[in-house]
Order: structure tokens, then sequence, then C-alpha cells
């Protein structure tokens, strides 16, 4: 993976990254091991809901600051790859997607580990969390609004071309911008709609209302309204990149993709 | 502001316009939704009180706020709209679709599905149509794997579309076993139209799993019993491959897929009586009043499962004998990693272990340990399946996102009432509505995704269906009405095993296409689809006419 060619950090810039990424990662590995264990012998005064109120704990909050500046070092290492089955980013707003896709996709790799926490300790240990349910819920929610990000960016979005492609070019090209046209009314709407309730929310920080009370609600609602605008601004910036590009007729054959075929044609060999 | 018959009529050329010009389906929803809130409350919606004392029918925090600040920017009818997602995205079982996916996407990366090919193989190779009937029940066991189709026609359409051809096979046979066949993991749970059906309907997902399965079990065999009479009549069809050196008898082939079950039976016992100890040892066995035992995890199952253990280590001893075991693990490996996914996934579902989503998870789990085992785990293999993963949610969910929201915009308008109450005030004859319906399932099968179609469709049909006289509905037995759900779910995912195949869009012939040799065209590969065709609209007909199949295991 290492020979491939930077898409935008350059190799300085990749470099750089990496040098934060790896001690950061070792550093959470290291606190988390710490605040568990450490817990346990010395007594650091982690409860429950530490992880919510980093403020009150030293050792937790700077787990989590380690936590998130690898997740996020890694996010961009990562974004500077471009992945197989991925088309090439255009600019700096699909750039912005791909480091947000890369966090996704750390994000469904975390839903599995803390699922599989939970069933082990609660099937084999009898001793259930109070957290993991709520934790993959909210990791989930953003995971699948940021999943239309990047599908966005990748535009592989459904659509129905069948009539599309018997327009004529100035045809499609208006359909395209009527399109995004529409997009945008939609995200004022929905804007219009629940702004208010978004940041009232996020001002109270309303809390899910269970043992473990993460502030699902305020930071969802107001996720819901960030991200559709970011969705907004990608289909704005994918008219503006696609504008030259030469009109295809598109196949059903477009859906399969290629890599993929030879990924499994590869598994399958003796 | 419009009246909801208008509204209705213009919601629906509205959609046909958006989708012709090319928008993504998931936006042209959420942007009808804002259209037909517009119609409904006109310029107060973006002001209105008008929603004062109107019955919100989304349910909870939206109705409380509904009276008092609505005057104003950031608030007011429009706000439905981020309810419906917000409901959406806070959705647990939602979470199992991408688990599913990421799970299908690494067992397709791995050696799994090939050996469990030799494996079946080995079996059934002195059998007339023994590749085509392998074919078949390979599919079923992958379906019951993971609930993805399109790997699944893929991997089949590589590992045995080549042999039956080299083989001699007719090329029809070959070409439907494989799209029909691949195309189950729809049917068979998990799966994921079923997962999306009970969703957007608020049905038991675990009860349309138990359901769909024995309609599935009945389509399978259909196809493979077809598979057999057809090579019977005309075993030009079906050529016997040469028989292989040092390949065993009839006979002893029998005995030692005996030894091979026996062997699978004691594993059984084996890891259950140590689960049992595990259990004792730690003491969370112990009985406890109003705590449902642990099923065969009690102190007193374990002189049980001691016995069988036993049992089955001295059968395989004294009976089989040690070469027989060898010989008979030697050729039944491939199937062990199978029948453990399957163990994991459906194990957890049925045995009432887990939920949906956490049987996904953990099957994520096994699939991952197993390739881990097999040495074909590598950092790419995840990264590859975690993208794949992001691209097939995201197209899945925002369809999610916009249908929720249209769904949402046009209960709170009346409108499914309004449709319902329309239809079943004409009197029509009950199975015409129901036959009508499937028509239109079949014709949008043809052009439009399934998710598109359950999404859509299904709040305006299910609401009609339950509305519909329940003694009327199927031909012979009646069914219960709370399991009128349940059967039209089932009968949707008929429907669109149907529309996997149909020309001209049928995705399987796409899938098998791009892996079959070129000189199969597209018209060959859909002429292949014909029989297979009328068996599942044949399976249609038996769910149609005699509804409590799906109540079987209920």
């Amino acid at each position: 993976m290492n020979q491939q060619d930077s898409i935008w950090l350059g190799e300085i810039g990749r470099n750089i990254v990496r040098k934060v990424m790896w001690p950061s990662l070792y550093i959470t590995i290291a606190l988390v091991i710490w605040v568990t264990i450490g817990d346990m012998i010395f007594d650091l005064g982690v409860e429950l809901r530490s992880p919510l109120n980093p403020s009150q704990n030293i050792h937790v909050m700077l787990t989590l600051i380690a936590g998130l500046i690898s997740l996020f070092s890694a996010s961009i290492y990562f974004s500077d790859f471009q992945g197989t089955i991925e088309i090439k980013p255009t600019g700096f707003i699909d750039v912005f997607s791909l480091i947000w896709s890369r966090v996704t996709m750390f994000g469904v790799a975390a839903i599995v580990v803390v699922m599989f926490y939970e069933v082990i300790s609660r099937y084999l240990f009898d001793a259930p969390t109070l957290w993991a349910n709520e934790l993959s819920l909210w990791i989930a929610g953003f995971v699948f609004l940021l999943s239309g990000l990047y599908t966005m960016q990748q535009r592989s979005h459904i659509r129905i071309y069948i009539i599309y492609d018997m327009f004529p070019i100035w045809l499609q090209k208006a359909s395209d911008i009527f399109t995004v046209i529409l997009l945008w009314i939609f995200t004022i709407s929905v804007f219009w709609g629940s702004y208010g309730e978004a940041l009232d929310k996020f001002e109270r920080m309303e809390t899910f209302g269970t043992a473990w009370d993460p502030p699902l609600p305020a930071t969802l609602k107001t996720g819901i309204l960030i991200i559709i605008f970011m969705v907004a601004v990608q289909a704005l910036s994918n008219l503006i990149a696609d504008w030259h590009k030469v009109p295809e007729v598109h196949t059903p054959m477009d859906d399969i993709d290629q890599t993929e075929i030879d990924h499994i044609r590869e598994s399958i060999k003796d | 502001m419009v009246d909801i018959s208008t509204l209705s009529i213009l919601l629906l050329l509205g959609m046909f316009l958006l989708l012709a010009i090319g928008m993504p389906l998931g936006f042209a929803s959420a942007t009808l939704a804002v259209g037909v809130l517009v119609l409904k409350f006109g310029p107060n919606v973006l002001y209105g009180n008008v929603v004062g004392g109107f019955e919100m029918m989304i349910d909870g925090e939206l109705a409380a706020g509904v009276d008092t600040a609505f005057a104003k920017f950031g608030r007011g009818p429009l706000g439905v709209i981020s309810q419906a997602v917000y409901r959406q995205m806070t959705n647990y079982i939602l979470i199992s679709v991408p688990l599913f996916i990421f799970m299908a996407a690494i067992l397709e990366r791995s050696g799994i599905a090939k050996d469990m090919y030799s494996s079946i193989n080995v079996w059934l190779s002195r059998t007339r149509g023994g590749i085509a009937i392998v074919t078949s029940i390979m599919a079923v066991v992958m379906a019951a794997m993971s609930g993805i189709i399109g790997g699944e026609v893929v991997l089949l359409g590589l590992i045995a579309l080549p042999q039956m051809l080299r083989l001699g096979y007719n090329q029809n046979l070959a070409i439907g076993t494989i799209c029909a066949s691949g195309s189950l993991g729809t049917m068979i749970p998990p799966s994921i139209v079923l997962i999306f059906y009970g969703l957007i309907t608020e049905t038991s997902i675990k009860a349309l799993f138990t359901a769909a399965f024995l309609p599935g079990f009945i389509l399978a065999s259909s196809f493979i019993l077809y598979i057999i009479i057809r090579t019977r009549l005309r075993p030009e069809d079906a050529p016997l491959p040469e028989p292989v050196e040092g390949d065993p008898e009839v006979g002893e082939k029998r005995i030692l897929f005996l030894t091979f079950l026996t062997i699978l039976v004691t594993g059984f016992f084996t890891l259950m009586l140590g689960r049992a100890l595990f259990l004792t040892v730690i003491g969370s066995n112990t009985i406890t009043e109003d705590v449902a035992p642990i099923s065969w995890g009690m102190v007193a199952d374990l002189p049980m499962l001691f016995g069988m253990t036993i049992a089955g280590l001295g059968l395989l001893w004294f009976v089989f004998k040690k070469h027989r075991v060898l010989q008979a693990w030697d050729m039944g490996k491939g199937l062990v990693a199978p029948i453990i996914v399957i163990g994991v996934v459906l194990g957890s579902i049925y045995g009432g272990i887990t939920g949906i989503t956490e049987a996904a998870g953990m099957g994520v789990v096994a699939v991952f340990l197993l390739s881990v085992l097999r040495g074909e785990m590598t950092f790419n293999v995840v990264w590859d399946s975690l993208m794949r993963t992001m691209k097939s949610t995201g197209t899945i969910i925002w369809v999610t996102i916009g249908a929720a929201s249209l769904a949402a915009a046009y209960t709170l308008v009346g409108g499914p009432t309004y449709i319902a109450n329309l239809i079943v005030g004409q009197n029509l004859p009950t199975m015409g509505i129901i036959l009508a319906m499937m028509f239109v399932f079949l014709i949008m099968g043809m052009f439009m995704d399934w998710v598109g179609i359950v999404l859509l469709i299904m709040p305006v049909f299910l609401p009609i269906v339950l509305r519909l006289p329940v003694a009327e509905l199927g031909f012979w037995g009646h069914i219960e009405p709370k399991y009128v759900g349940i059967w039209f779910g089932v009968v949707f995912c008929m429907n669109m095993q149907v529309s996997f195949l149909s020309p001209p869009f049928g995705p399987a012939a796409f899938y098998l296409k791009s892996v079959a040799p070129a000189h199969i065209s597209l018209t060959d590969i859909f002429k292949g689809f014909m029989p297979f065709i009328a068996l599942q609209l044949f399976s249609l007909a038996i769910l149609l006419t005699w509804p409590n199949l799906v109540t079987v295991f209920l």
C-alpha cells in the first residue's frame, strides 16, 4: 500500500501524518490499558459516565484526546490512498468527504468490536455492559449519515438512467442543475423546520435518558443538519467537477465492479 | 390547501419526473417530502400555526412542541422530515445492514466458498446433474450465511459454471441454476430485504425470518427437484464426469457421509459440554427464580452432554474406525467453516441468544476469525471490505432517509389512509387487489432496485392489505389477522426473487455476464432463466393460495 502515489498530502505531508498516527495510536492503547487496569488497582475514579464528562477525570480526558488524534490522523493518512473501487478525488471538498469516509470505516469496525465485547461479557460472563448498545447506536447514527456523503462523492447513489440517457446533452445538463437546486431546496427546508429544535437540544445537551445517558439526541440532531448540508455542498462540487465530462451511456453492467470480481477470482484460486 | 387526491396524483407525477431526470432516488423522495408539506400547508409551512389541533402522526417528541413555538424560523411542519430521519438513524436494527454487508464482503475474499464447493462436490460427484445440485445446495448454504446477492452469483459463476460447461452440461440449465440459486440470499434468513420490510412496516423481523424459511426451502427444493427430473429425462443435459481414481464406491461413500455427520454431532456436543462446564466453573448457571434456565447449560444437563460426547466418540472409534474418520474428515472439512458461520448467525437469532444486530456483529467476528485461521486475512482485505461496506451502506441508507421523510410527510397529510379507503371502498375482489399488487411489484421489479420498492411502495400497499377482509385472503385455509403483515412480507420477498431474474434488468444476469465466457450473451442468460422464473412464480402461487404456509413455524 505504501508504494501508491499520494493523492493530496504529498510525500512530506504523508510522513508527518504517519509520525503523528503511530505514536498517538500506541499512546491511546497504553492509556486505555492504564485506565482499565489502573482503575482496578489504584482507583483512578473512573466511572461509567466519565467518558462523557472527560473534564472530571484527567486520565479519561487524556485517553479521549489521544484516541481522537489517532482516529483523525489515521483518517487523514488513509484518505491519501485511493481505494481500488474508488474514483479519484478532484478538489478539496472531495478530500474533505474522503477523510470523513475513513472515519466512518473505522466506525463500522468499532461497532463490531463494541458488539463483540458486549456479547462476550453478557453471555459468557453474565455481566452485561450498560453502555455498549448506546455506543453502537451513537456511532452508527453518524456512520449512516456520513456514508451518504461518501456515496455522493463517489457518485454511486441509486439513480435510474433509462430516460436520462436518451436526453440530449443540454437537457442532461439542465437536469443535473435542476437536481442540485432541488437538493438545496430540501436542505434549506430541513434547516427551516429543524434548526430551532436542533439548536435547542444542542444547547441543553439533551441526553438519551438511559443509564449511560450519552448526549445522543443533541449530537445526532445537529449532525443530521450539518451532514445534509455537507452532502448538498458535495453535490454542488460534483456538478462543477463533472461539467465537462463526456456524457456516458449507463448500462446495468456499470453496477458491477471489476475489482470485486478480480478479488473473488483471486480468492478461489488454488 | 390542496386536497389529498390531487396531492397524491401530483406526488406520483413528481416522482416519475424526478426519477426520469436522473435524480438519485433518496433525494428525489426527500424533495418530494418537502413538496407534500408545501402543498398541504401552503405558505403556512414556513410560519404557520396550522398544525395546532392537528393530530401529529409522528409519535413522541414533536407532538409536545406543536402548539407553542411554531411561528418562527427553525420550527414548523418541516421539522417532520428531520424527525423521520432521526428515527431511522437511531434504529438499532438498521445497524445490522452495514454489518451483514461487511460480513459478506469479507466472506467473498476468503476461500471458504471454494472449499465448501469441493466438499459438497465430493459427495455428489457420481450423481447425475451432480454439479447443478451442488450449486443449488451451496447457494442455500451461502444464503444462510449472509443475505446479500450479487457476490454470490459471481462466486458460483466463477466456481461452478466452468465445471459445468467443461463437462458438457446444457448451457441454459447451468446458467439458470447458478442465477436462480444465487438469488436465494434474500429469501433464506438472514435476508436484508426482510430486514427492510420489517423496519418500514414495524413487523417483527425474527418472525419474518421464521416465516420465510419454509417458502424459501420450497423454492430451493423446487430448483433441485427440477434439476433432478430434467437430468433424468434428458441425461445428455448433464453428462457424468469420469470416475476419479481412488474415489470411494457409492456404498462406502454413504458410510463415510454418516461418519462425517457423526463427527459434526460429536463436535457439537463437545462444544456444548465445554460451555456448560465453563458456566459451572464461573457459576453463572445457578438456578434462579424468574430467570429462564440456560438451555443445555445447567448443571443438570452435564451428564446428558457428557454421555452424548462419549457415545459419539465411541461410535467414531469402534464402529466407523480411525481410517474412515480421517478420510471422512478430509472429504467434508470444507463444510465446517460455513456451518460455524451459520451456527453463529442463525443460532444467535433463533436460539434467542441475541438480536439480529448482534447476530450480524458476531457473524463478522466469526468470518474474520475463520479467515485469520485460514491465513487469508490481511489489512487490505479488511480495508477493502470496509470501503465496499460504506459504499453500499450509503446508497441503501440514503434511500431509507429519503423514503422515511416522504412516508412521514405523506402519512402526516393522511395519504395512506386515503388510498386504503379508496381501494377498499371499491368492493373489488380481495384476491384481485392482491394480484394487482403482485403485478405492480413484478413490473416495478424490472426497473427498480428492491430497496426503492420496499421503502416507497410498502407504506402505501401494506395498509390496504391490512384492511382487506382476512377471510378472503388465499383460497385454502384462513390466516390469522396478526400474521397478515408477515405473510405479505414473505410474498413481497418472493416477488423480488423474480425481479432478480426478470428481463430486461435482472441484476443476476448482469452479474453472471461479467464472469461468463464471452460467447454467452445476455439473451442466452435470460433464456436460461425461463424455467426458473416459472418455478418462482409457481412458488409465489402456492404462497398466495395457501397463506398459512408462513405460519407453520411461527
